[in-house]
């Protein structure tokens, strides 16, 4: 394999933008063809083959600018030798981002496949056709399907072995990056239980068997409104202006949700997404406006629904005198750089290791007893919520349980959960929001979730006299096939003392 | 009077303030306005107006000398009559002071003569030249004070000798040979017109060159017709020293670069500051940066609520067309509208050919780290100017290399202050250069070189030679 790298065109340019590939990856080449054209400030630049060979892979995809001596693609077959420790992993070869070191527990092998980012401007891509039937075992290195970007259209080489136990995106449809496409599992349950676990993931969907035949594509491919349809180049990019792209990007708002824009060709302009969302905050005729669900929101209703109805949930609420907390928060914050919920996590995490029964998960007619706390923190999201787990909460100190939880949590935004299965317990605070008290419902297949409300500054009774203080409210939802009510209360009041004694507990 | 509390209270009825103004009032506000001179401020009365004035006649005469190469004879000698110039530029000035008068009694604008400080928060005291100080009340105070030219202390200070812009555009008589110290906008301004009415001119700057604040490439074109033109243009240079004492009525001045030189009298050009050390503003609490500008955020509210400040005075872009859209943006924001302002401003240079820019240059794209191609494209390439006879000039338009956004567009040349206008739309609209090249364009214009130039800047121009393709073997 060999490394095309960017040389010098000419004198003062340092970089040049990436105009188009003359050639694919896979295409041979003679030497004295053109490989690809760049421009720099006032010229193009033709980046021509001295030798024959295979272009393998592209790097620096369309409109990519690329610094002098940086690699634009690699090449096979050419006689120059290769740079000196060259990385065997391509631009399609993503390294897989499976969430967590694997288990053998339950539940079982899951890894889910992403949708890769090729090129650091993709930020979804769309699966042209499967190469790949649920069932099959997959080997590394194999294509699994197409993907188109906003710039090519790559074929997709798993990451990783194993048996593709499930299909969630269909032939057509548009997915994020970084997000699943299908998983591999030796069980097709392992996928489910993953799933439900995961509460946020795509609702599977249900792909044709035999998959990638022209009728596949027709079946599975979703359908977009037909009125007043956005204008879609041949890449299948919404043709929108750039500060079209930008306002969109900002506000959050999907340009092919937006119909034909008021731009010559029905181009959508700045203006249109402008409009758009006064339109979304406020329907012109009074009349309700109508839209579907999003994935996530999807797979949030289907998962906590399933929980509400199914998990015999009851309630137990106290109110802490959270004066020693606050104290304790300040005290640890310039060092440790907590939050005041990390120093809940970590009470909780105390409380736990003292109660078996909620370091447990339910499995159909078995309680599964975890040596440690593995506690879910809810995060909000765009248009939703995710829950990365924090493991073995109560071995940690403070310290270490500030920076791995602001680690997961920042995953998580950025769409990596972490553990996900491996949660006994999850805490949801939204004292943040000055929340008096809620209630919450379990995350499946774990015991309970606490609600964590607002500390508030409020007037305590004590032996009779009353002073000032702070208190907060916090309400444990128990799974009652798991926890009793005995058993939360003296969880619950286990919390209470840690949290009201801070300095003896959590060093 | 009547009334003394106003929902809207402007100081300074300049391009920024008097728009501000009427736009209050058009939006049902209860509006006064104060303004210590003429209305109109600099633009009307000191800068854009009296100049362009001036400088149809400089262009007239210009044409008329040159008017063999369009085969127009002219017999006898050519001269101009600058009696008849000024009265011509002082009737216009009336006219358009007239006009905003009634502008505001149309609108119901009270209008008060005087001069307007501050002396508290939402109140500001009214001193006219002849009465008793008032003192109004507001509850959102727009302050459009506007700035004055730059006058270089240590300097003789007998305005016949050594002037600003302020003076040079109510000159009653021109001096022979004339020194201009700066060579930006205005500098270069007068001396194209100075040129053409027969005076000796001599442009000193300190930059390495001319119209230093637009594109650099706008500025070495400029440089080459001056020089055509016989100006003298000394650049990174400085006037040492200015000596009036000789007693002739000669000016001796000596330069860093070693020379000396006379004329009779001294323009003084090397830019502008803010009027707002005598408006109260520490009364009010509002704080002023190092050079006097008060500072504002991008809804031009100053550091205190309900007071604004528009145009020259923030420091934000000293236009009269920049402070006349702070002024319905200040307003709109005060009233409720809140808004961002974040327009891209043009810039317009009177000397013919005219100099035009919106947008990034390319220093400071290339400042900004951004990937730019830049496309050029030679006027003189034009069917219109070759047929006009007006083939200096250029355009030249950044583009974004990996957006394909329209970044800046500069053009000399004739009309270029015009055809600006076109490119200021698109960037408006921030559009990127495909849409600039996709517009159609009449022809013959010279605002097809904006076209040509769009083209040019996407490797894609077909009135040019093609693009320079570099071919680069690899691996290397």
């Amino acid at each position: 394999m060999q490394s095309i790298i960017l040389p010098q065109p000419a004198d003062g340019v340092n970089a040049a933008t990436v105009v188009r590939w003359l050639k694919r990856p896979g295409e041979h080449f003679s030497a004295g063809e053109a490989l690809v054209e760049l421009e720099i400030e006032d010229a193009l630049v033709r980046l021509e083959a001295s030798q024959s060979g295979t272009l393998a892979t592209i790097l620096a995809e369309a409109r990519e600018t690329v610094r002098v001596g940086a690699e634009l693609a690699r090449a096979e077959g050419m006689s120059v030798p290769a740079p000196q420790s060259e990385p065997e992993t391509t631009m399609t070869r993503q390294p897989s981002e499976t969430s967590g070191p694997p288990t053998t527990g339950d539940p079982g092998n899951v890894t889910p496949v992403l949708m890769p980012q090729a090129g650091n401007t993709m930020e979804e891509g769309i699966v042209v056709s499967w190469k790949v039937a649920e069932g099959d075992r997959i080997e590394v290195g194999q294509i699994l399907c197409e993907i188109e970007t906003d710039k090519a259209t790559i074929e997709y080489e798993s990451p990783d072995a194993g048996r593709l136990a499930r299909i969630v995106a269909r032939e057509g449809e548009t997915i994020p990056i970084k997000q699943p496409i299908a998983f591999l599992a030796d069980n097709d349950a392992d996928v489910d239980a993953y799933l439900a676990a995961q509460g946020t993931t795509a609702a599977p969907a249900t792909v044709p068997r035999a998959a990638s035949t022209a009728g596949a594509v027709a079946a599975g491919a979703e359908t977009r409104p037909s009125a007043g349809s956005p204008p879609v180049t041949a890449e299948g990019r919404v043709r929108a202006s750039p500060a079209a792209r930008k306002v969109a990007q900002q506000r959050g708002i999907d340009l092919a949700s937006l119909g034909a824009g008021s731009g010559p060709g029905g181009r959508i302009l700045a203006t249109d997404v402008e409009k758009a969302k006064v339109a979304a905050a406020v329907s012109v005729d009074g009349k309700p406006i109508r839209r579907p669900m999003r994935k996530m929101r999807r797979a949030i209703g289907l998962n906590l629904q399933r929980s509400k109805q199914t998990v015999p949930h009851f309630y137990v609420r106290m109110t802490i005198d959270a004066t020693p907390l606050f104290a304790y928060y300040r005290e640890n914050k310039p060092r440790t750089n907590c939050t005041l919920n990390d120093c809940v996590v970590l009470a909780v995490g105390r409380a736990m290791a003292e109660c078996p029964e909620v370091r447990s998960q339910i499995d159909g007619d078995e309680i599964v007893e975890f040596p440690h706390a593995n506690i879910g923190i809810a995060v909000g999201v765009d248009d939703g919520l995710v829950v990365p787990v924090v493991r073995n909460v109560d071995s940690l100190t403070l310290a270490q349980l500030a920076v791995e939880a602001k680690r997961v949590v920042e995953n998580a935004r950025n769409g990596k959960l972490e553990n996900i299965g491996l949660g006994n317990f999850t805490i949801t605070n939204l004292g943040m929001f000055g929340i008096e008290e809620f209630s919450a419902i379990i995350n499946p297949p774990e015991s309970g979730i606490l609600a964590v409300s607002a500390l508030r500054e409020t007037v305590i009774v004590e032996d009779g006299a009353i002073r000032p203080g702070r208190v907060m409210t916090m309400t444990l939802s128990a799974d009652h096939r798991i926890v009793d009510g005995l058993v939360a209360a003296r969880f619950l009041g286990r919390l209470k003392e840690i949290l009201e004694n801070p300095g003896e507990t959590l060093t | 009077m009547t009334n003394n509390h106003f929902d809207v209270f402007v100081i300074g009825a300049g391009p920024g303030g008097y728009v501000a103004a009427l736009r209050a009032a058009q939006m049902g506000a209860s509006t006064g306005i104060v303004e210590r001179h003429h209305l109109g401020g600099t633009c009307l009365n000191y800068g854009c107006i009296p100049s362009k004035a001036l400088l149809s006649s400089a262009e007239m005469l210009h044409g008329v000398r040159h008017a063999r190469q369009w085969g127009v004879t002219v017999d006898g000698p050519i001269g101009f009559d600058w009696q008849e110039i000024t009265q011509h530029k002082n009737k216009i000035l009336r006219q358009l002071r007239g006009g905003v008068a009634s502008l505001f009694k149309a609108r119901g604008v009270a209008h008060l003569a005087g001069h307007g400080t501050l002396d508290a928060r939402g109140r500001v005291r009214v001193t006219p030249s002849d009465g008793p100080p008032q003192t109004v009340t507001a509850d959102k105070v727009i302050l459009a004070t506007g700035s004055a030219p730059i006058r270089i202390p240590g300097w003789p200070d007998d305005p016949a000798l050594v002037c600003t812009s302020d003076e040079g555009v109510h000159w009653t008589a021109l001096p022979r040979r004339l020194l201009i110290v700066g060579g930006g906008v205005i500098g270069c301004e007068f001396a194209c017109m100075m040129q053409a009415f027969g005076v000796d001119v001599t442009v000193v700057e300190m930059m390495p060159g001319l119209l230093p604040t637009l594109d650099h490439d706008l500025g070495k074109a400029l440089l080459a017709i001056f020089k055509a033109r016989g100006i003298t243009c000394f650049l990174d240079t400085k006037v040492e020293d200015v000596d009036v004492a000789s007693g002739n009525g000669a000016i001796k001045t000596r330069l860093s670069s070693g020379e000396s030189l006379e004329f009779d009298r001294v323009l003084v050009a090397t830019g502008r500051r803010p009027n707002t050390d005598d408006v109260g503003l520490a009364d009010a609490g509002i704080p002023t940066d190092k050079h006097g500008f008060v500072p504002v955020n991008d809804h031009l509210e100053t550091a205190v609520p309900g007071h604004y400040c528009i145009g020259d005075a923030n420091g934000r872009c000293m236009l009269a067309h920049a402070a006349s859209a702070h002024g319905v943006a200040a307003v709109e924001n005060a009233l409720g509208r809140p808004k961002p302002f974040e327009s891209p401003i043009p810039s317009a240079v009177y000397t013919f050919p005219e100099v035009a820019a919106v947008g990034l240059s390319e220093r400071e794209a290339r400042e900004q780290g951004l990937p730019i191609a830049i496309g050029r494209f030679p006027i003189g390439h034009l069917g219109k100017a070759m047929a006009a006879r007006h083939p200096d000039g250029f355009v030249k338009m950044i583009r974004h290399r990996e957006t394909g956004q329209l970044l800046g567009a500069h053009m000399i040349g004739q009309n270029a202050t015009e055809c600006i206008a076109a490119a200021t739309a698109l960037l408006h609209q921030n559009v990127s250069m495909h849409d600039v090249a996709e517009t159609v364009w009449a022809h013959p214009t010279i605002s097809e070189a904006i076209k040509e130039s769009a083209e040019d800047a996407l490797g894609a121009g077909l009135h040019l030679p093609p693009r320079k393709v570099i071919r680069v073997p690899v691996p290397a």
